[in-house]
């Protein structure tokens, strides 16, 4: 027999291991030298059956009823585990419904949200876009019914000789119009530009569009002794006007 | 080595049949119920040690692993640590409500009269008790020395009164 399976036997940590006294240290050594040395699994086998011999001397009649007592506390306890057991799963599914209805509730609140917010900037937008509409109108009508507004006819140079223009402006109201009825075709990579002078300053009126609606009225800065020119610039307008491409002009 | 019978149980036990706890009570509750009373040396208490271990037997079944202990030890050792728990909480609450009953000294088997009450007392006292042998050397006043060949003897004894038994299941076992 090998010395350390002697001293090892000569402990008593097979009889501790036996009783289940040993810790996780000691049960590990243990089922070591129980599976490594024959020896050791031979006199543990020995202490078992004699732990049953030993155990069965002291045996003693069980009482009358106590087979019953421990049948229905086991079954109560069967019982038990399976009504939790179905209240764990029930609760489980009832929780990953109320876990995904949340979400989707949650995300559906997220997108009307969202949703909300675009509507209400539309209607924001729609609602000062009216407004202004609406005091353009209004202006428009004041300036074409108004009987001190002047109107001034402005036709086009030799760069464009078919253009027409009427040109409304009222000094009292302090308001002026130009309605542009005819362009001339130009090449596609120019342009018919609008500006004003006012008070010595060049105002930028955008680019003339092609004429789709030619009774529309577009409303110019009033000022004292302003000018207003018509000018051929290159496609997509430019930031100043190029003063020998001027195709009209109006004084009001 | 473990026996049809006890593998049967396993079996049973590890599906969680409950038949098997039928089967346990049937082959081993008179040995277990022994030890429990051996522990707590009073009836109704054993009784309630062997209700609560028949019950955390049927609880831990799935973890009996039958290739580090026979079935009788892993029962003994719940049975045995119930009552010790039992004892020790009982006496927690108040020492003197527990009505010790000294009758299981003339309860004492024929076979048990075999073993010499000097081996028999170390055997206890490792076996029910759950003492170290360092322990039961201190508790008994006797050198650790005389509680190692006591243990060897008293062993040998039991072998002496089982073997002959043993022998006849194995010829039995074989035969069959």
């Amino acid at each position: 027999m090998k010395e350390k399976v002697r001293i090892f036997l000569e402990t008593d940590l097979l009889e501790k291991y036996l009783l289940g006294n040993t810790s996780s240290e000691e049960t590990a050594r243990v089922e070591r030298y129980i599976a490594m040395y024959p020896e050791v699994r031979k006199t543990y086998r020995e202490l078992e059956e004699n732990l049953e011999a030993f155990a069965k001397l002291y045996s003693r009649k069980t009482p009358e009823g106590l087979r019953e007592r421990i049948f229905s506390s086991i079954q109560s306890q069967r019982s038990g585990r399976r009504r939790f057991i179905r209240y764990a799963i029930a609760a489980s599914i009832a929780a990953l419904f109320f876990a995904g209805s949340s979400y989707f509730f949650w995300n559906q609140n997220q997108s009307l949200q969202q949703e909300n917010a675009i509507v209400n900037n539309k209607i924001r937008v729609l609602e000062a876009d009216m407004k202004q509409q609406l005091e353009d109108v209004r202006n428009q009508f004041i300036v074409l019914n108004n009987p001190q507004t002047r109107k001034y006819l402005v036709n086009g140079n030799q760069k464009a000789r078919d253009l027409k223009a009427i040109a409304y402006v009222n000094p009292v109201k302090k308001l002026s119009y130009i309605n542009v009825r005819n362009l001339p075709q130009l090449p596609e990579n120019q342009c018919y530009q609008m500006w004003a002078e006012v008070n010595g300053e060049m105002v930028n009126l955008g680019v003339l569009k092609d004429l789709d609606d030619r009774d529309r009225l577009l409303a110019l800065p009033y000022g004292e002794k302003a000018m207003s020119y018509i000018t051929i610039e290159p496609e997509g307008g430019n930031t100043a006007p190029t003063v020998k491409n001027i195709v009209a002009n109006l004084k009001y | 080595m473990s026996t049809l019978l006890e593998k049967h149980i396993v079996e049973l036990l590890h599906e969680g049949n409950d038949k098997a706890i039928s089967l346990l009570y049937e082959h081993y509750g008179d040995t277990l119920y022994g030890v429990a009373h051996k522990v707590v040396r009073n009836e109704e208490i054993a009784q309630d040690v062997l209700q609560e271990s028949f019950v955390k037997i049927w609880n831990k079944s799935h973890t009996y692993d039958p290739s580090k202990a026979k079935l009788f030890t892993w029962l003994f050792r719940i049975t045995r640590n119930t009552a010790i728990d039992k004892i020790r909480s009982l006496s927690n609450k108040s020492e003197k409500e527990i009505q010790i009953d000294v009758s299981d000294v003339y309860n004492v088997g024929k076979e048990l009269d075999k073993i010499e009450a000097k081996y028999r007392i170390v055997l206890e006292a490792l076996f029910f008790e759950g003492m170290t042998q360092q322990e039961a050397s201190d508790e008994l006043g006797i050198p650790l020395g005389t509680i190692k060949s006591r243990l060897k003897i008293g062993l040998r004894e039991l072998r002496k009164i089982y073997g002959a038994a043993s022998f006849l299941l194995f010829s039995l076992m074989h035969w069959l």
